[in-house]
C-alpha cells in the first residue's frame, strides 16, 4: 500500500480497433496479430500505467471451448504474458487477466465448484509460468466462482492475487453479495488486493470502494467504467470523458484504492488523465482493522465481539437424539433440516450450527448437500459442525461464505486435519479446550489447553479474528464446581484473549428437575460473565426472556427500550376475544365464528349449543347453513374474499366433525351428490379445490376425481355415484372444448345429472353453448347454484 | 444455454397477498400469509434457463436453428425496434404443487391457497431475479431490456409455447408442455425479453403492463 499504482483500461474495443473481427476469439490475437496487442499495451505504458493486463480475460480452458480452442490454452496464456513483457521492458508490471467463465457455479448454476476450480487452476499456472506479476481474478458476480478462482491461483502459484467482483445500482453483485462481506471472506482467504471493475462508472464505485476499504486490510483496486454505454448515431459510446474520468479517480483515491484503473470504454487517454490527476496526490488514509470475528454467508456479514450484542447460534440442525430429524437425513430428505433453519433464523438466530452426524450415511456428501441448500435458503452465516475432515472439507467448500468451524479441540487429528482446512478456506474456528487426555476441570486448566490451540492455529496462518472460545460447559449434578469454573473461564477467556466466547449451555442441568429454570439462570450468569454467542434452542421462550432482560441490563439494550416494548407486549390484556362472543346465543355465536373463521373455537360453542339442548338439524341450518348465505353475500359484495371465505369452510368442516362426533347417529341431511373433476388435458385444479372444498362444507356429498380427469371416468363416477351434479373445470381455451366432450358423453350414456361449469376461460354464453346447466364464476357462487339445481 | 437458479431468501408477502385475492381485505391474519410463505419457499427448487438469439424485428423472426416466426401483432409490436431477444424459463419444481394439493384433502384449504399464491409470487420472483442477472450483461453490451412477454398476453397466440420451450431450452430445468400446452411444473414461466440499444438520454420501457394486457377484467389479482 506503499504507492499508487495505475492500471491499463479497456483492451476489447482497442483489439476491434486493431482489426478484430466481430465473433473471432479477441485471445487469438496473441499468436496470430501479436503487434496489434503489443501496441496497445505500450500505448498505455506510454500513458502511465504501472500495471497492464495480459489479453486473457477470456482465455481459461472453459471460455476457449466456444471457440473450439481449449487445446491451445496454455499457448495462447504464454505468448500474452511474453508480449506484455515485452511491450513492458521492465517499465510496468504484468497482470495475468482470468475472466469469468459466463456460468454460474452451483447451485445457482451447472458448473460444479470443482470445475471451476481446474478451470482456473489451468489458467492461472499458464499465466505464472509465463512469468505474470500479478494474477487478477476479475469481472466475477458469483462469490463462488471467486472462490473456486481464488483458491485455485493460491494453489498454482506464489505471485499476488487481486480479486475482482462487479457489483450492480444497489452495491450488491446480482448474486446478491455485498462488498463487505466479499471483502471479509477473500482477505480471510488470502487475497492480497481485493477491487471490483466494470459494471458502474466511478461515481457508483466510491461507496462501494470505501466498504472494501473498512472491511480489509489488503490494498484496494478499482477499475471503472466510463459511465454506462449508449447509442449515439448508431455507435455505442461511453459517455465520461478522460478528464472527468481522472477527477474521480482522485476521489477514489480518498476512497481508499492505491490500485486505479478504467474497464470498458476507458482508453489511453483516460489512463493519462488518472495517472496525472492522482499524482502526487497523499495516499488514503485507512484505519488500521482490529481483527474481529466476522463471519458472512452470500449476502451478508455478521460480526461476534464483547462490544456487540449477544449473537445466537442456533443448535437445531442437530440429529443428535431426534429419531425423526435422524430418519429423514438417513432417506436423503433435508425437509426438516431446511424448516428448521427458516423457523430459527425466524425465532432470532443470528448464526446456524449445521450437524449432520448420522450414522451410516456418506458424512461428505450430506454435509456438501446441507451447506448447499440452507445458504440457498437464508442469509444466517453457518457453523460447520462435525468431527470427519472430510465432511468438513465438503461443507467448506460448497459454503459461499466465511464458515465457523465448530470445532477445534487440541486433539492431534483435529491440530493436524482441521486448522489446515480453515486457513485454507478462510473459516474461523470454534476453539475446544479439550485435550487427547479429556476435559480439563479448572478453568486455569482450560485458558492452558487455549493457549496451545492458539499457538497452534496460528503457527498455520491464523490470526486474532478467528477464533471463538468455547467455555465447556460441564453438569453441575455431577460436579458441583462446573457453573463456577465457567463463568471464571469465561472472565479469564476476555482477560487473557480479548477473543469473543461461546458455549452450548443446557448440558449444565443434566439430571436436574426443572431444568428451563437452571439454565435460565446460568444463562444469565454467563452474560453477567463475559459470554457473547450463546449455542442454544432459540425457540426456548424462557432462554429468549432471559436474553432480553440480561440486554436490557448489561447496556446491549440502552435504558431497556427494546425491553420496555417487548414487555408491553407480553403484558396485553388477554381474553378479549372469546369475552365477546359469550353475549351472543348459542347458535348466533356458531354463526358469527363461521364468518370469522374460528375454526378453533367453533367445536366448543358446538358442544356447548348441542349440550343446552339445541339439535344438529337447528345448528346446522340455523348456524352453519345461515353463515355461509351471509358469507356468500359479503363475497359477492366484494366484502370477503377468498381465503377468507376457505377459512370458514375450514371453521365448518369442524363444526361438521364436532357434530358428527357427539351425535353419530343424527344423520344430517345431504343436499345431493356432486362429482367434481378438472377435465382432460388440463391439470390446473386451485379452482377445482376451492369449489370442492365449499360444496364439501354445505351439506354436499362431494366426489373428487381430480385434474386432467377422462370424460369416461366423469361418466362413469357420475352413473355410479349417482350424482345430481357433475361439475367440471378448465382452465384454458385449450381445454375448454373438453367440457363439451363430457356433457355429450353424458347424455350418451342416459346419465341425468345436472352439469355446473367453471374456470378461468369459461364464460355463461360458453357454457349455454356446451349445453351446460349452470355456469359458476367462482366456488361461492358455485354453491348458490348447486343448491337451485338439485331444487329442480 | 446458460442455467440460473435464482436464490429464494424470502418470497413477497404483498404480492402474495395480491394473487391470493387480498388486495382489498382489511385485517386478514398476516401471519397466516408469512407461514404459506415460509412453507412454499421450503419446497421450492428454483431453476432457470436463457438463451440470446438474434431478432429480425420488420419479419418478426427469431434467427434460431430453425428460425422461428413470432405470431401476433401486440409481441411484434413490443419488440419493435429490437435488434436481439432472450428466451428464458423458470420454475420452481412440482413439490409445492404436490404438497398444496396435499393440504387442500386435508381440510388445510385456507393455507393451500394462499400457499399457491406464495408460489406464484416465488416464480415471479425467480423470473425477476434472472432479468436482475441479465441486465448488466447487457447494460455492458450497449443493450437494454423490455419486459417480460409471454404466449397468450394478448394475441400471442398459445401455439408458440412449444416453440418457446424450444429456444429457451425448457427442457434442461426439467419444464414441458401438457399436450393442451399447459406448463409443467404448473408453476413455471416462459417468456420473451426483448433487447434494444440503448439510446442517449432515453426512457427505460421496462415497466411491464401485463395485467393491462390481460383480459380477465375481473381476476382478484388484477392490479388496478
Amino acid at each position: 500500500m506503499s504507492k499508487i499504482e495505475i492500471f491499463d483500461g479497456a483492451m476489447g474495443t482497442m483489439l476491434q480497433a486493431g482489426g478484430l473481427q466481430p465473433g473471432a476469439c479477441p485471445e487469438l490475437m496473441n499468436v496470430e496479430n501479436p503487434d496489434v496487442v503489443k501496441n496497445i499495451h505500450r500505448a498505455y505504458i506510454e500513458a502511465g500505467a504501472t500495471i497492464i493486463e495480459t489479453n486473457t480475460f477470456g482465455a481459461s480452458p472453459l471460455k476457449l471451448e466456444h471457440y473450439g480452442l481449449t487445446d491451445r490454452m496454455a499457448e495462447l496464456n504464454t505468448a500474452a504474458v511474453a508480449i506484455a513483457k515485452e511491450a513492458a521492458r521492465g517499465r510496468a508490471k504484468v497482470a495475468g487477466s482470468m475472466g469469468p467463465t459466463g456460468r454460474f457455479v452451483e447451485p445457482l448454476g451447472d458448473l460444479s465448484f470443482d470445475e471451476a476450480y481446474d478451470n482456473f487452476f489451468a489458467q492461472a499456472q499458464a499465466l505464472a509460468a509465463a512469468g505474470a506479476d500479478y494474477l487478477i481474478i476479475e469481472t466475477c458476480i458469483d462469490i463462488q466462482e471467486m472462490r473456486a478462482a481464488l483458491l485455485a491461483a493460491k494453489a498454482a502459484c506464489n505471485i499476488p492475487v487481486i480479486c475482482q467482483l462487479s457489483y450492480s445500482e444497489d452495491g450488491r453483485t446480482v448474486t446478491g453479495t455485498d462488498p463487505q462481506a466479499a471483502a471479509i471472506l477473500l482477505d480471510a482467504m488470502g487475497a492480497d488486493i481485493i477491487g471490483v471493475n466494470c459494471s458502474l462508472g466511478p461515481e457508483e464505485l466510491v461507496p462501494i470502494v470505501k466498504t472494501l476499504a473498512e472491511n480489509c486490510n489488503c490494498p484496494i483496486s478499482v477499475l471503472p467504467n466510463a459511465g454506462m454505454p449508449y447509442l449515439k448515431d448508431g455507435e455505442t459510446v461511453f459517455p465520461m470523458g478522460p478528464a472527468d474520468f481522472g477527477q474521480w479517480g482522485v476521489k477514489l483515491l480518498e476512497a481508499g484504492a492505491t490500485y486505479l484503473g478504467g474497464c470498458c470504454g476507458t482508453t489511453p487517454e483516460h489512463i493519462r488523465e488518472l495517472a496525472k490527476a492522482v499524482k502526487g496526490q497523499p495516499l488514503p488514509k485507512r484505519k488500521k482493522q482490529a481483527k474481529k470475528l466476522w463471519l458472512t454467508s452470500r449476502s451478508k456479514a455478521v460480526c461476534i465481539d464483547k462490544e456487540l450484542p449477544t449473537r445466537l447460534i442456533g443448535e437445531r440442525i442437530n440429529p443428535t437424539g431426534r429419531k425423526k430429524l435422524a430418519a429423514e437425513i438417513r432417506e436423503g430428505s433435508l425437509l426438516g433440516v431446511k424448516k428448521e433453519a427458516v423457523n430459527q433464523v425466524k425465532a432470532g438466530a443470528h448464526l446456524l450450527d449445521v450437524n449432520m452426524g448420522v450414522g451410516g450415511i456418506d458424512q461428505a456428501a450430506a454435509m456438501q448437500k446441507a451447506i448447499t441448500e440452507i445458504a440457498q435458503l437464508t442469509d444466517a452465516p453457518l457453523a460447520i459442525d462435525t468431527s470427519d475432515a472430510q465432511a468438513l472439507e465438503a461443507g467448506l467448500k460448497a459454503y459461499p461464505g466465511r464458515a465457523l468451524i465448530n470445532s477445534v479441540s487440541y486433539e492431534p487429528e483435529r491440530i493436524a486435519e482441521f486448522l489446515p482446512l480453515a486457513k485454507k478456506y478462510g473459516a474461523a474456528i470454534l476453539c475446544l479446550p479439550i485435550t487427547p487426555d479429556g476435559v480439563p476441570k479448572t478453568a486455569e486448566e482450560r485458558i492452558d489447553v487455549m493457549h496451545k490451540i492458539i499457538a497452534a492455529a496460528k503457527e498455520q496462518g491464523l490470526d486474532d479474528g478467528d477464533f471463538l472460545l468455547d467455555a465447556l460447559v460441564m453438569t453441575v449434578s455431577a460436579d458441583k464446581s462446573a457453573c463456577y469454573e465457567v463463568l471464571i473461564t469465561l472472565q479469564m477467556y476476555r482477560e487473557r484473549f480479548g477473543y469473543p466466547t461461546t458455549m452450548g449451555l443446557s448440558n449444565i442441568s443434566f439430571g436436574l428437575p426443572n431444568r428451563p429454570l437452571i439454565n435460565s439462570t446460568f444463562f444469565a450468569m454467563c452474560l453477567a460473565a463475559g459470554l457473547d454467542a450463546p449455542i442454544m434452542n432459540p425457540y426456548d421462550e424462557s432462554m429468549q426472556n432471559t436474553l432480553m432482560a440480561a440486554a436490557a441490563l448489561l447496556a446491549d439494550d440502552p435504558n431497556g427500550l427494546a425491553y420496555s416494548k417487548n414487555a408491553a407486549n407480553l403484558a396485553a390484556p388477554k381474553g378479549a376475544a372469546t369475552a365477546k362472543v359469550t353475549e351472543l346465543t348459542p347458535l348466533a355465536a356458531i354463526k358469527q365464528a363461521v364468518i370469522d373463521g374460528e375454526k378453533d373455537e367453533v367445536p366448543i360453542l358446538v358442544e356447548n349449543a348441542l349440550k343446552a339442548g339445541i339439535d344438529a338439524n337447528t345448528i346446522t341450518e340455523q348456524a352453519l347453513t345461515a353463515a355461509m348465505t351471509d358469507i356468500g353475500v359479503d363475497f359477492g359484495a366484494g366484502r370477503m374474499f377468498l381465503p377468507q371465505v376457505l377459512l370458514s369452510a375450514e371453521t365448518m368442516r369442524a363444526a361438521f366433525n364436532k357434530i358428527k362426533e357427539l351425535t353419530p347417529v343424527s344423520q344430517s341431511p345431504e343436499q345431493g351428490t356432486v362429482v367434481i373433476a378438472t377435465v382432460k388435458g388440463d391439470v390446473h385444479d386451485l379452482g377445482k379445490n376451492i369449489t370442492g372444498a365449499l360444496l364439501a362444507n354445505s351439506g354436499f356429498k362431494l366426489i373428487d376425481l381430480g385434474k386432467d380427469v377422462d370424460s369416461t371416468e366423469i361418466v362413469k363416477a357420475a352413473i355410479e355415484n349417482k350424482a345430481d351434479i357433475v361439475g367440471l373445470c378448465a382452465l384454458m381455451t385449450t381445454t375448454m372444448v373438453q367440457i363439451d366432450k363430457v356433457i355429450e358423453d353424458l347424455k350418451t350414456a342416459g346419465c341425468a345429472a345436472k352439469v355446473m361449469v367453471g374456470g378461468a376461460a369459461v364464460t355463461q354464453e360458453y357454457a349455454d353453448s356446451a349445453g351446460a346447466d349452470a355456469y359458476a364464476p367462482d366456488g361461492v357462487k358455485a354453491v348458490e347454484l348447486a343448491k337451485e339445481l338439485v331444487k329442480k | 444455454m446458460p442455467i440460473y437458479n435464482a436464490p429464494l431468501l424470502a418470497i413477497d408477502a404483498q404480492e402474495t397477498k395480491r394473487y391470493a385475492g387480498l388486495m382489498k381485505a382489511r385485517d386478514f391474519a398476516a401471519e397466516k400469509i408469512l407461514e404459506a410463505c415460509d412453507n412454499a419457499r421450503l419446497l421450492a427448487q428454483p431453476r432457470g434457463i436463457w438463451e440470446i438469439y438474434d431478432y429480425d424485428c420488420q419479419a418478426q423472426m427469431i434467427k434460431s436453428q430453425p428460425s422461428c416466426q413470432l405470431q401476433g401483432k401486440k409481441i411484434g409490436q413490443h419488440l419493435a425496434g429490437c435488434e436481439k431477444i432472450i428466451a428464458l424459463s423458470v420454475t420452481i419444481g412440482e413439490d409445492v404443487e404436490d404438497d398444496i394439493s396435499a393440504r387442500f384433502k386435508d381440510g388445510e384449504y385456507t393455507l393451500a391457497l394462499l400457499m399457491d399464491a406464495a408460489a406464484t409470487a416465488a416464480v415471479e420472483q425467480i423470473a425477476d431475479g434472472m432479468e436482475k442477472a441479465l441486465a448488466p450483461k447487457m447494460a455492458a453490451q450497449g443493450f437494454a431490456m423490455k419486459w417480460r412477454f409471454s404466449p397468450g398476453y394478448g394475441d400471442w397466440p398459445l401455439e408458440q409455447q412449444p416453440e418457446l420451450l424450444r429456444l429457451a431450452q425448457a427442457d434442461k430445468i426439467g419444464v414441458s408442455l401438457t399436450t393442451s400446452l399447459m406448463l409443467l411444473p404448473r408453476k413455471s414461466i416462459t417468456a420473451i425479453i426483448g433487447l434494444y440499444r440503448k439510446q442517449e438520454n432515453s426512457v427505460p420501457s421496462h415497466q411491464p403492463e401485463n395485467c393491462a394486457l390481460c383480459s380477465q377484467k375481473n381476476c382478484p389479482a388484477r392490479k388496478v
